[in-house]
Formats: structure tokens, sequence, C-alpha cells
């Protein structure tokens, strides 16, 4: 499935504001299977990095090409780009006021205007994967976090994105919830998708990325696969923010 | 009560007016509201100013006193225009149901101007964004999760500019149009009873009221359905 051609590629981004320089000449390719994990302490950027992946921030500076479509102000269709374009909140995002169900099916039929009973049986699908199929009547306050999550993730995948984002998906979650929702992430690992996860999992880290992404300050300080990441970190920073984090 | 035999039809026209001045104006004063409220919300200053002016202007000034403005106030206008074309002209009739309606509705669109403006900040903005993430345009944002959010939390707040509606249609009877208060002050008139025709009026206002108050608590209950626990 793995093809070369790059799914993301980000030239030389960068990202203010006001006077904080939130992201600083960004470079990074991203090919379609790839799995990346993003770390770094907050205010490092990461969420912005992948927030202007899908233009919830705009950048201003450098490029960002999706597929062959750059991301500027002049684009003609944002929203066909973000269709391709997955992504799962730190909070869920869920909207309240409809069943779990509705929340699957209403982007399904507004966005890609199929029918009611294909985006059900599209929505029931993805339920099962995220294996709560029996919550699909309740409102979302009525779910655990994890669950919340769980729902989130699979309403993004109803869109049949190429590429799943995924910020901070665990770190509102109170810790027997957090498992649940990692092993539906690494389940999509598995299957293949192509992921780009800000979290601070490092046993996810390990067991997934195919790279692993240290930032800080708005800049990518170091970049490497797991096993090189964790073992041989280059930069004082790198060791001196692991050390912190994989303490407890 | 047998004062009241042969005032029934005339009340019951005099409710039916007071219904018809309570859509127009209930429609008429929502599309107040919005249009206060996404000025308020709005980049543009222009915009905030003209609606802040609006609000301070409606809501700090006595309700007969803008009715009577309004309906004086373009009728004398109107003549005026009118006589500029034509000397002949005396004076044109404003229908008071329109001038009335008109007056209500911007003086109650002016507190739902705040209203709406408050619930559509309550939205989480969360929401919003992951509409946008599933790749949804601004106009499906604002219909499916905007709107379908900020209706119940503006709702509490709407009940009681429904029940000023209803209860404001009264005034209307001072520019002359017959309503129920009109209806009752003609049938004071005729027999000498203030006391029975104002209580048929005042019953006839709390019917209307009940209805209102009623229909809210239905919508609250749906609008809520999802606070709900459990199942």
């Amino acid at each position: 499935m793995t093809s070369d051609a790059p799914l993301i590629r980000m030239q030389a981004v960068g990202k203010r504001f006001g006077n904080f320089q939130a992201l600083a000449n960004i470079d990074l390719t991203v090919t379609s299977g790839e799995r990346i994990v993003v770390c770094g302490p907050s205010g490092s950027g990461k969420s912005t990095l992948i927030r202007c992946i899908n233009r919830l921030e705009k950048h201003d500076a450098g490029r960002i090409f999706i597929g062959q479509t750059e991301l500027t102000d002049a684009m003609e269709d944002l929203n066909a780009v973000r269709r391709e374009v997955g992504m799962v909140f730190q909070s869920f995002n869920l909207f309240p006021h409809m069943t779990v169900l509705k929340n699957l099916m209403l982007a399904q039929r507004l966005v890609r205007k199929i029918t009611r009973q294909e985006a059900q049986d599209i929505a029931m699908h993805y339920l099962e994967r995220v294996r709560i199929p029996e919550q699909a009547k309740k409102y979302p306050i009525q779910l655990s976090g994890g669950q919340q999550q769980r729902v989130a993730i699979a309403r993004a995948l109803c869109m049949k994105p190429q590429v799943m984002l995924f910020d901070e998906p665990t770190s509102a979650l109170d810790p027997e919830m957090i498992h649940e929702v990692l092993d539906v992430m690494v389940d999509l690992a598995k299957d293949g998708m192509t992921m780009i996860c800000v979290t601070h999992e490092m046993g996810f880290a390990r067991s997934v990325a195919d790279r692993v992404i240290f930032m800080d300050e708005g800049r990518i300080l170091e970049q490497a696969p797991p096993l090189d990441f964790f073992q041989n970190p280059r930069r004082g920073r790198t060791k001196q923010f692991l050390s912190q984090i994989l303490q407890h | 009560m047998e004062a009241l035999s042969g005032w029934g039809d005339d009340f019951f026209q005099g409710s039916v007016v007071v219904a018809q001045v309570f859509v127009a104006s209930l429609i008429l004063m929502v599309i107040f509201g919005l249009i206060g409220a996404a000025a308020k919300l709005s980049g543009n200053r222009l915009a905030r100013t003209i609606a802040g002016a609006y609000t301070v202007v409606f809501r700090g000034t006595p309700e007969i006193l803008v009715i009577l403005l309004l309906y004086f106030g373009t009728a004398l206008t109107l003549t005026a225009i009118a006589q500029l074309f034509n000397p002949e002209i005396r004076f044109i009739d404003v229908p008071p149901f329109w001038a009335g309606t008109f007056a209500i509705a911007l003086i109650v669109g002016s507190y739902a101007t705040e209203t709406f403006r408050g619930a559509f900040l309550g939205v989480t903005p969360g929401s919003i964004e992951a509409a946008h993430a599933l790749g949804m345009s601004n106009l499906q944002v604002f219909f499916y999760v905007r709107v379908p959010e900020m209706w119940r939390l503006a709702l509490p707040a709407f009940g009681n500019h429904m029940l000023s509606l209803i209860k404001d249609t009264a005034l209307i009877s001072i520019i002359g149009l017959n309503e129920t208060l009109f209806v009752a002050k003609q049938a004071i008139g005729a027999t000498g009873q203030p006391f029975t025709m104002y209580i048929v009026v005042g019953l006839i206002y709390l019917g209307f009221s009940t209805i209102i108050t009623l229909t809210v608590m239905g919508l609250e209950r749906y609008g809520n359905r999802h606070l709900r626990q459990g199942t």
C-alpha cells in the first residue's frame, strides 16, 4: 500500500501568534503509510504543527502541500483537503446535541453527500472497529471519556481520510481509559493508516511509530526511528525531556 | 356576567388580532435579534457601533413612547414626502397593526440581540472546530452545529421575550389597534362595567401566556434531551 509519493510536504513553515514564534523553519515530509509521533514540552509547537496541516491554523511562512494541493488563502477548495485529513482532538469535540450515530453520519451526509443508509452502514462499521457499536443511540455526555474519544476517532474515519492527525488524544483521559484509546490507534496503525500523533505515550511511540519527532520552541530538534530516539538521543534538550517524562 | 353578552364576538376578534400581532412581531423580533447579534459579534466596528446604539436606544426608552414615535413619526414623514409630489394630500395614515408590530418587535429584538449574542458565545468552540476539520462549509457549520447548540442556551431568556411580546400587544391599543384592550374600552363605554371587562382582557392574556410558557417548557425538555443521564 505504501507509495513513495509524499502525502504531506512542509517546507520552511513558520507561524507566529503575535510576538510568539510558534513554528520556525519546519521541514517535514510524510509518505503514505508512515506513522509519526511528535513529542516535546508544552508550548513547543506540536499542536500548531498538526493544526497547520488541516489549516485550522494558517501558516505565515513557507509552504505546505497535501498531495498535489498547496494550502494557501487562494485555494479553491479547502474542505476537499480537510476531507482527506482526519483529526482527533484532546477534548474529543463531539457534537453534544447529537447521538453517537448522528455524530458519525453528519459530515458523511453533508460533505461526502452519500445516502442516509450508506452513511449509517459506514458509521456502524467504524463503531464496531472502535468496539462500541452498542453506544450508537446514546448522547456523548452519557459516555466515558475513553468512549467519547473512540467515537471521535470513528467519526474521523467515516470520512475515509488518507491521513489521521491526533492532537494529544489521551491527555484528557483518566489513566484507566488511556489504553482503550491507544488500542484502537494501534489497530489503525496495523491497518496501514498514515498517522501523525502528538502524544507523550512513549510506549505507543515505541511500538507503533516509524519516526519520532522531538520539538522545542517551534523547531524540530531531532527525528529518528523510535529505537534510536530513545536509546541515543543526540541533543541535550531531548535527553532532558526524555528523562523527565520517562521517570513517571 | 350578562354585561358580556353581545361582546363575545368582539373579544374573540380582539384575541385574533393579538395572536396576529404576536406571530408577526415574533418573526420580526427573531430577525432583528439575529442581525443584532451577528453585528455585535462581527469584526466590523461600524456594525458593532450601530448594533450597540440599537440596543441602548430601544432598551432605554419607554415602550409606549417607541410605539407613538414610530406610528406618528412614520405617518408625518410619509405625509411630508407625499406632499412634495402632490400638495393636495392632507395626511397619510400608517396602519396601526404594522406600526405597532414593528415597534414592539424592535424593542424586544433589542433584548433578543443580547440573548442571542450570549448564546452564540456559549457554543463550545471545540465542536465548531471539529466540524471544520471534517470539511463542513461555514454555512453547514452554522446551521448544523452552531444554531442547534445555541438555541437551547437562548431558550429560557427567549421565553421571557415571547411573554414581553404578547403583553406589549396591549400597548398597541393606544394607536387604535382593535385588540382586546381596545374592545374592552368600547365595552366599558357601552355597559359601564370596567371591572368585568378588564378581567376578561386579563384572562385572555393569561391564556396566551400560559400557552407560551408550556410551549417553552416542552422545547426546553426537547432541547436538553442530550443532557439527561442514562437511557
